[in-house]
């Protein structure tokens, strides 16, 4: 008893010591930002209270609604359409090797142009409207959901392919139960830099063409000097970029919790 | 169970047998290479196809016979040939400085535990945070000019560097400490004979990241903030009307990137033809 209760306490005490370690550096980081731009009269880098205040203005909540939840929203319905047809057609591709075989270095050229490069003609096709932010997104993120799910079909282990042949399972449940699950891991990781290149090419497209959004908001703050603005917006993305990208790690977690299960069995 | 199921199951069963290993197929390299062709022409018919058709707007998008009739003259001019160098100037610089900065930092951090954890949330906050929002802070502070793109750049492909070595240093094996331990090996050579060649893949493959990323920020630096080079070449040509000339310079822009990744891949089986990885590749 006693001797699992010091164990427990000295996990404890070391997780606190690693968390700590873990955050004083940002927060030192902080302080000293705060602290060294307190009189700062630089035109270019405001005090950190002066961000703080604008942020606090815009973003909480009062601009949130109206450019924070577009963004999100553009970003999201992009991703999906991206994550659909990429991995339709990547199965599809995974599954015929000649084919893949032939497609895909077209496929490697398209997904060379940059999706930056795109923007003046999406804009003169689309207009300014969600929609071509939208398709920018898809475009922009369609290759890396694409291209991981065509290696991570072809990755399956050709004896669970077999096995599912043998016992005549129908076609559908072959490709839904066997092949998507077994190639998920590589989906997933094609998702997690899809979101990030989404991430990017949103903010691109609302710079350049926009009336709302937190890419808009901070151009259009730098081009009337509202330098704290500018930062505060700054400030924004990397919070939004943060949360994000924790929110797909929790959602990565939950959809691969059996596969991980599975490997550290497999494992020990 | 019907005949007729019976039937279709078993054609089932065997299509799904002949189950290939990537990148092996039955057929021989001229038909590969030519069916290979063969999708590429389908795909630019197809491209034509939409816009003559006028299912895609000609005000917006050019057919590819168009790109190719501009492009011709386009490419010998003085204009094009600065935008291309630009670009690539910009590209290369910031590259470089980036690993310059980010493999020691990055190998650093990945032989102590300690600089580690102290580390890992700030990096995994900053690397968040597109590189693209600080466009208009490089605005300010550079202006339009190459510089502009540079800082942009650094800080875009710093990242992936840094994590792919920190990532590197974690996988060497631990045996290979113990025995570098008895060996009493020192620093410096405990670096050149442990680390960097358990390290060298993974930097490699941030090297790879790290270029995309930094060909897609010097094409959105030129873009957005003005910086010049075909980025502010494809602006340019919109605002002028001139939508064949303006894919032109897509075109282009699809063409470095792949040619730079190429050129990298080719480096990478180069330099690092001794490791296992490498050598299963090429025999595969």
């Amino acid at each position: 008893m006693a001797f699992s209760a010091t164990v427990r306490g000295r996990g404890l005490s070391h997780r606190l010591l690693s968390v700590l370690a873990e955050v004083a550096l940002p927060v030192i980081a902080i302080a000293l930002w705060w602290v060294l731009s307190a009189n700062s009269t630089s035109l270019y880098f405001p005090p950190l209270s002066k961000i703080m205040a604008a942020f606090q203005r815009i973003w909480l909540f009062g601009h949130f609604d109206s450019d924070a939840v577009p963004s999100l929203e553009n970003l999201a319905v992009g991703l999906l359409i991206a994550t659909a047809v990429g991995v339709a057609v990547g199965m599809l591709l995974g599954l015929l090797p000649i084919l893949s075989d032939a497609v895909l270095p077209t496929v490697e050229f398209l997904r060379a142009v940059p999706g930056v490069a795109l923007l003046p003609a999406a804009l003169l096709l689309l207009g300014i409207g969600p929609e071509m932010k939208i398709s920018l997104i898809a475009y922009g993120t369609v290759w890396p959901v694409l291209l991981n799910t065509v290696d991570g079909v072809r990755g399956v282990d050709p004896v669970a392919v077999e096995v599912g042949a043998s016992y005549r399972l129908r076609r559908p449940d072959r490709l839904f139960r066997i092949i998507l699950p077994a190639a998920s891991p590589q989906i997933v990781a094609g998702m997690r830099s899809a979101l990030s290149i989404g991430i990017t090419v949103i903010i691109f497209s609302e710079m350049v063409g926009s009336t709302d959004g937190i890419g808009f908001q901070i151009l259009s703050a730098q081009r009337n000097f509202a330098v704290a603005d500018m930062w505060a917006g700054i400030v924004m993305l990397g919070v939004l970029g943060y949360v994000l990208n924790i929110g797909f790690r929790g959602l990565e977690n939950r959809l691969l919790r059996w596969h991980r299960g599975m490997r550290n069995s497999a494992g020990s | 169970m019907t005949a007729r199921s019976l039937l279709t199951d078993r054609r089932d069963s065997v299509t799904a047998r002949p189950w290939r290993r990537p990148g092996r197929t039955a057929l021989g390299p001229a038909t590969r290479f030519a069916y290979r062709i063969a999708a590429a022409v389908f795909a630019l018919v197809l491209w034509q196809v939409a816009v003559v058709s006028g299912l895609v707007s000609n005000a917006a998008v050019a057919t590819p016979t168009d790109i190719v009739q501009e492009a011709a003259p386009l490419l010998a001019t003085p204009a094009f040939g600065a935008a291309l160098f630009d670009t690539i100037t910009s590209w290369a610089e910031g590259l470089l400085v980036s690993l310059v900065v980010a493999i020691p930092v990055g190998l650093a951090l990945g032989t102590s535990d300690l600089a580690y954890r102290v580390s890992r949330f700030t990096i995994d906050f900053l690397r968040t945070i597109p590189p693209v929002a600080l466009i208009p802070v490089a605005l300010l502070l550079y202006g339009a000019t190459p510089k502009m793109a540079f800082a942009l750049i650094v800080f875009g492909s710093v990242w992936p560097v840094l994590l792919q070595a920190m990532y590197g240093v974690h996988q060497v094996d631990p045996a290979m400490w113990d025995v570098a331990r008895a060996y009493g090996l020192r620093r410096l050579d405990r670096l050149r004979f442990l680390i960097l060649p358990s390290a060298a893949p993974f930097v490699a493959t941030g090297v790879r990241l790290a270029a995309t990323i930094s060909l897609l920020l010097a094409i959105g630096a030129e873009l957005i903030g003005g910086a010049p080079g075909i980025g502010a070449a494809i602006t340019l040509q919109q605002q002028n009307g001139d939508i064949p000339k303006m894919w032109v310079y897509v075109v282009v822009s699809a063409v470095l990137g792949v040619v730079l990744n190429l050129a990298l891949i080719g480096l990478e089986r180069r330099v690092l033809k001794w490791h296992s990885a490498q050598r299963s590749v090429v025999a595969a």
